[in-house]
Order: structure tokens, then C-alpha cells, then sequence
């Protein structure tokens, strides 16, 4: 409101050797906008922060799940199936994902999410005959290769877990993008 | 009304280009020129010592907000009898006034309609009913009598329903819900582990483990039955304690009581048992667990 | 820049007057407390308007975290409190807050009872006031039940048992409030619907006409 009022402060005068000096209007109106700023400021700063709190979490790293044997893992992608202990709020739930964990042409393990990333259908291996050997969406026709590489349709690869071998288990973590495919 | 035949002497100003007559009169809000004393602009000098009172308020409320969190007890539990029920504090003249034998029972209604009523309604009324037009408070004894009277009486049901309420609980040895929780939350934070407060409606049940051993024996002749129930699901529960608790814990317990529950052994001495079978029934206790091992 | 937007505006709908009234209007030195220090008693009605502030916007921001759920409410507000970055204050706030608007509140009526600001031609602003005594402790009697732990819900099963004892339509008052035959879910519910929507709404209209009417009407003159 202060801004309307300007025709009302009178110009500061030119007195002491020409240095401008304050009304009493206008410092009175500094301390009034000051102590507004004050009285929103105490009470608000603090909901604002509590408001944004999920904007300052760090992201978290999911934990490593024992998924299955490494032997029963071959060329072909099998789906596997595993549950994790998810977190949300005060909502403790133990979901149940999914992950195609094939043997790549390099014999390394690698472990995609069958969440097509064109729309968030649910993509199958080998599920239609006019694509053999590749990943198929079956919403919109979009296909992947076994590598997870969009051949059509969709934007962007297949993701993919981070995969860890010990004690001849096969452990999942994170969800990240695709690595494997350029 | 605007379009009909009017006499030509009534002269209509409009505001606008709307049909509503233009007031040439309201009344205007008192002029304080004809009272001695300054008067001044509400912005920005009178708001800034208003605001000054504000900020003074605003410090004093924050420092209270940031030295007592607001009290949360444990989840709502209608099976809970160690909880005094007690409404905020500015409920508390009313409900301790339906304490009193002429409005409680078969004149209940006085307490809770016809006081309420004449207190509320009179209040509410207030302008109609005190139409003098003196306004110092000492020239109408009447209607400031009243109030004082009727402060005094809400002033004091509060200050002896508080009281009464503390003695309760020093009685019945209970401490209130909220601080036992955040007595909980506390120890949970020392443990580095999360507080046993959460709300799990369809939690499993859980049994009481080896309820045919010498144990369970000894449990139901000690006192403890008398509260924790012959089924350990009393209250509070046992159920699991052993998850909670270890021998040497529970034994510490029973010697020295914990939280509302006085010390337990030399009644259970005197009821006859030996220090080896509470030192038995303190380990039965312990392996009181909702994931017993095979 | 800023001044040519409001000219644009203000050419329109003429705004100026309307808060030019509120800015300049003149407030008499028997209710300043620099001139008076006793005059520190007409401050109470402003507090108590700022003590709601803080009560509207609190509330507000509780609610991006709140759910009104009995199985859900506890937690949630057990999750805000002790989990989110400063949860603790803001959920302090509105609890503190909802004892000092009722403090504030309280002193601001005596004050006006004992000045006799309520006579004649302030009436109606007076009535106004004590309804809005009413709708705070409707406020904060449903917002007691909110937090779903113990206290909140001993304390309004014994409220709805006195609304029950109201003769010929104390029960449907009390069904009416606790949507059953039990305090529970739906009675959860309701509390919610009418401390978030219907009793602040109430509010609202109640203070806008207490602050129409003292600016009409100006403050009481000195005794």
C-alpha cells in the first residue's frame, strides 16, 4: 500500500549542506512496512519450510533385494518378481515389482523395469509376433530390443535396475535409466 | 419502480447508469476532533503501535510454540481405561459444573441447557437488556456485577475442575496419555529406534508364548493378573513385553514400578511367592515376544 | 511500473476511496496505548484477529499433510509433527494459537463489556461478536478430535454425551455430529468438514461484518 501513498510524502527537503533527510511520514512508513515484514515473516518462514520439505529430502537409495539364483539367469530375459519395503509418509507398504533379468552378448547380468516409457503400460518379452526377440508394448505398439533400446514409438529406453552378484544371488537396487543402450 | 410516472419536482440522481438512487446521506463515522486528545491516521501511525503491541505478542507466542510442542498422546484406544477424559481448558467450567448434584442426574438439563442458556443467551443479549446510557462500568452496578459474578464462578468451576483432575490422577496413579508418549518418543530416541506410537488398527494378535510352563503358573498367582489381566491382554497389554523388555528390565520393574505402576514385590512377597519364582516369572516374561522363535 | 498498473485499475473501479477510508481515517488518543498506557485494552480485538491469521494459515499448511482417517490421522499427524522439518512449530502454532485466539478473544469482550461499547447504535456489532465467540469454540471443540490420539477422543465422547442430554433434540444433534451410533470414522469426518470448511466459512462472513461495522460506526468514544 505504501507506493499509493507517495503523493501524500512530502519531498525531502534540502537542509544540513544538501543532504537528503526523511519525513517523519516516510520513516514511519519504512518502520510500518518493517514491522509487517516481521509479523508475516515469524509466523510464515516456518510454514513455508514445512511445506517444502519434500523438495529438500535427499533421494533415496533403495536397499539391495535378493531377487533369485544367478544360475537360473539365461540369454533370454525371464520376468522375475520381488518385493520391496517402500516408505511413504506414515504409509509403510511392501509393493510387488517386476524386473526382465537377462544375461547380456558380454555375459553380464542386467535387470530392465517393464514400465514402457511411452506411457507407463506394461511391456512383455516376446509377447507378439511381428516383433520376435524384443520387448512389446501392447498400448500403442511401441517395441524395445532385448537391450532395452526404443525401436519405436517410444522416447527413451527401458530403465533399469542396478544389479549386484554375491553368493551367487542376484540383488536389485535402484531404479536409474538406461545404461546399457545409447 | 424507475420507469413509472413520477412527479417532476421529486429530482433523481443516479449513480451511474444504474436505476439506484444516490445516497446524499450516510452516517458519518464519529468525528474524535470534538474530544480532547490527538487523534491520529490509523496507517501508518496508529497501526505501527498497534503492530508494536503485535510483534511483542508474536515473540512471546513463538518462544512458547518453540519451548512446548503441542502435546499428542497415543492413538485413540475406546478400550482404554487409564485415561481421565478432560475437554480444553476454556470447556472445563461446564464440565465440571455437571459435577454438581443440581445439574447432574435428574437435573441434568439444568446443567446443560438452562445455565448455558441464560449465561450465553444473556451475554448474546447483552445491548438489549443493559439499554442505560451511562457506559462507565461503576455507574451500572447491575449488569457489572453480574459479569464479575459470573467470571468469578467460571474462574473458579476452571481452576477446581484442574485441581480435582490432578488429584484424580495422583490418586488413580495415572499419568496423563500425552506424557507417556512423549516419555516413549524420548526413550525411542535414545534407543535410536522408532517409538512403539503408531496407529496399526489390523495389527495380528498377539499369543501369549508357553502358557503351559511354570511361568504362566506363577503370573496368575501374582498381583500382576489383577491389572495385566489372566490373559496378559490387560492394561496396559503384556503381550510381547519380552520384545520390549529383557529378564533383567522386567525384574527392574517389578522392583521399583515403572511409569503409573507402583513397585510390585513386597506385595508378591507377602502374597507368598519366593524370590526365585518371581526370578522365574520375570523370565517367562521376557520371552513374551510377537515373533517367538520355534 | 507498479503505480501505472494501479492507475489503470483505479481509473476503472476507483478503487482509491475504498482503502483510503480504511488508511486515513482517524483514530482517537483515548484507545492509543502511546498516549494512554492503559489504552493497551483496545488492542485486544486486533490481536485476536492476528492470533486468527496465524490460526487460518497454520490450518492451511497442516492440511498438505493431514488426513482426516481414523486409521490414517494419528499417523499422519504423528508423521507431521516428528518427521517434517519444522512440524513441530507449525503444528505448536495452531495449537497454541487456538487457546490465545480464545484468550485474546476473552479480554477483548470484557473490554468492551466494561466500556460499555456495546450501547446504543453498537448493537449489532456486539451480537455479531459474541456469535463469533460461538463459531471459535465450535472450532476449537471439532478441532480437539482431530489429532485421533487418546484425549481428543475421551474428551468428545464426553461433549456429544452433552449435547445428548439436550431435551427433545439432543440426540439428533448428537447423531447428526457423530455420524453414527459411535465416535469413529464417520465422525471423524464430520469434525474435519466443519473445522476446515463450514465453521471458518461462518467466520469469515462473521468478521467481515464486525470489521464493515466498526468502520461505519467508528470506535466507541472516550468514557
Amino acid at each position: 500500500m505504501s507506493e499509493h501513498k507517495d503523493h501524500r510524502v512530502q519531498q525531502p527537503t534540502r537542509a544540513n549542506g544538501g543532504k537528503r533527510e526523511m519525513t517523519r511520514r516516510q520513516f514511519l512508513g519504512y518502520t510500518l512496512g518493517g514491522t509487517t515484514a516481521f509479523l508475516a515473516a515469524g509466523p510464515v518462514l516456518p510454514m513455508l519450510r514445512f511445506a517444502v520439505d519434500p523438495l529438500l529430502q535427499p533421494a533415496s537409495d533403495s536397499d539391495w533385494v535378493r531377487v533369485v539364483e544367478e544360475s537360473e539367469i539365461t540369454d533370454e530375459p525371464k520376468s522375475f518378481t520381488f518385493v520391496v519395503k517402500q516408505i511413504d509418509g506414515w504409509y509403510e507398504s511392501e509393493p510387488t515389482l517386476e524386473a526382465w533379468i537377462a544375461r547380456g552378448e558380454d555375459g553380464k547380468i542386467f535387470a530392465l523395469n517393464p514400465t514402457c516409457k511411452h506411457l507407463g503400460c506394461t511391456v512383455n518379452w516376446n509377447s507378439n509376433p511381428r516383433f520376435p526377440n524384443q520387448y512389446y508394448c501392447p498400448c500403442h505398439d511401441a517395441h524395445y530390443t532385448k537391450e532395452g533400446k526404443n525401436l519405436a514409438v517410444s522416447p527413451l529406453p527401458l530403465d533399469q535396475y542396478e544389479v549386484k552378484i554375491e553368493g551367487g544371488f542376484v540383488y536389485l537396487g535402484s531404479l536409474g535409466p538406461n545404461q546399457l543402450v545409447d | 419502480m424507475a420507469h413509472g410516472p413520477h412527479s417532476n419536482d421529486e429530482k433523481i440522481v443516479y449513480v451511474g447508469d444504474s436505476r439506484v438512487r444516490k445516497k446524499t446521506h450516510r452516517p458519518d463515522p464519529a468525528d474524535y476532533t470534538a474530544y480532547p486528545g490527538k487523534s491520529e491516521a490509523f496507517i501508518p501511525n496508529f497501526l505501527l503501535k498497534e503492530w508494536m503491541v503485535g510483534a511483542v505478542v508474536l515473540v512471546g507466542f513463538l518462544m512458547l510454540v518453540m519451548s512446548h510442542p503441542a502435546p499428542l498422546g497415543y492413538p485413540a484406544d475406546p478400550t482404554n481405561t487409564a485415561i481421565i477424559p478432560m475437554p480444553d481448558w476454556y470447556f472445563l467450567f461446564m464440565y465440571q459444573l455437571l459435577k454438581y448434584p443440581y445439574a447432574s442426574e435428574d437435573y441434568l438439563v439444568f446443567g446443560t441447557v438452562i445455565v448455558p442458556g441464560i449465561m450465553f443467551g444473556a451475554l448474546l443479549l447483552a445491548p438489549f437488556l443493559d439499554t442505560g446510557k451511562e457506559r462507565r462500568f461503576y455507574k451500572r452496578p447491575m449488569a457489572s456485577s453480574l459479569m464479575l459474578v459470573t467470571l468469578a464462578a467460571v474462574t473458579y468451576l476452571t481452576v477446581y475442575s484442574w485441581v480435582h483432575y490432578q488429584h484424580e490422577l495422583e490418586r488413580q496413579g495415572l499419568v496423563p496419555d500425552h506424557i507417556r508418549a512423549e516419555e516413549e518418543r524420548q526413550r525411542a530416541r535414545e534407543e535410536g529406534r522408532e517409538p512403539d506410537t503408531a496407529n496399526r488398527p489390523n495389527q495380528q494378535p498377539i499369543a501369549i508364548v508357553g502358557e503351559d510352563e511354570e511361568g504362566y503358573e506363577i503370573y496368575t498367582r501374582a498381583t500382576c493378573a489383577t491389572c495385566h489381566m489372566p490373559d496378559l491382554n490387560g492394561n496396559p497389554s503384556l503381550l510381547g513385553i519380552g520384545d520390549k523388555h529383557d529378564k533383567e528390565g522386567i525384574l527392574a520393574i517389578i522392583h521399583e514400578g515403572v511409569g503409573g505402576m507402583p513397585a510390585q514385590y513386597e506385595d508378591n512377597i507377602a502374597k507368598g511367592l519366593t524370590d526365585e519364582e518371581i526370578d522365574t516369572l520375570a523370565e517367562w516374561l521376557a520371552k513374551q515376544s510377537a515373533n517367538p522363535e520355534e | 511500473m507498479l503505480k501505472s498498473i494501479y492507475n489503470w485499475i483505479d481509473e476503472r473501479l476507483d478503487v482509491t476511496p475504498i482503502w483510503r477510508d480504511v488508511a486515513d481515517h482517524e483514530v482517537p488518543e483515548h484507545v492509543n496505548p502511546a498516549h494512554h498506557f492503559s489504552a493497551f485494552v483496545y488492542c485486544f480485538g486486533g490481536l485476536t484477529f492476528f492470533i486468527t491469521v496465524i490460526q487460518i494459515l497454520s490450518g492451511m499448511f497442516l492440511v498438505f499433510y493431514y488426513v482426516p482417517d481414523i486409521v490414517n490421522a494419528y499417523n499422519s499427524v504423528d508423521y507431521l509433527q516428528h518427521k517434517v522439518a519444522f512440524g513441530v512449530i507449525v503444528r505448536g502454532m495452531h495449537h497454541w494459537g487456538a487457546s490465545l485466539v480464545i484468550v485474546m478473544m476473552f479480554l477483548h469482550t470484557l473490554r468492551v463489556f466494561f466500556t460499555g461499547s456495546y450501547k446504543n447504535p453498537r448493537e449489532m456489532n456486539w451480537v455479531v461478536g459474541m456469535l463469533i465467540f460461538f463459531v471459535m469454540l465450535g472450532l476449537g471443540f471439532t478441532g480437539y478430535l482431530l489429532p485421533w490420539d487418546n484425549k481428543a477422543y475421551f474428551a468428545t465422547q464426553v461433549g456429544l454425551q452433552i449435547a445428548d442430554s439436550v431435551p427433545f433434540i439432543g440426540e439428533y444433534i448428537k447423531t447428526f455430529l457423530q455420524g453414527g451410533s459411535i465416535v469413529g470414522a464417520q465422525t471423524l469426518t464430520r469434525f474435519f468438514a466443519l473445522h476446515v470448511f463450514f465453521l471458518p466459512a461462518v467466520l469469515l462472513g462473521l468478521l467481515g461484518a464486525h470489521f464493515i461495522m466498526i468502520r461505519r460506526q467508528g470506535i466507541s468514544g472516550p468514557l
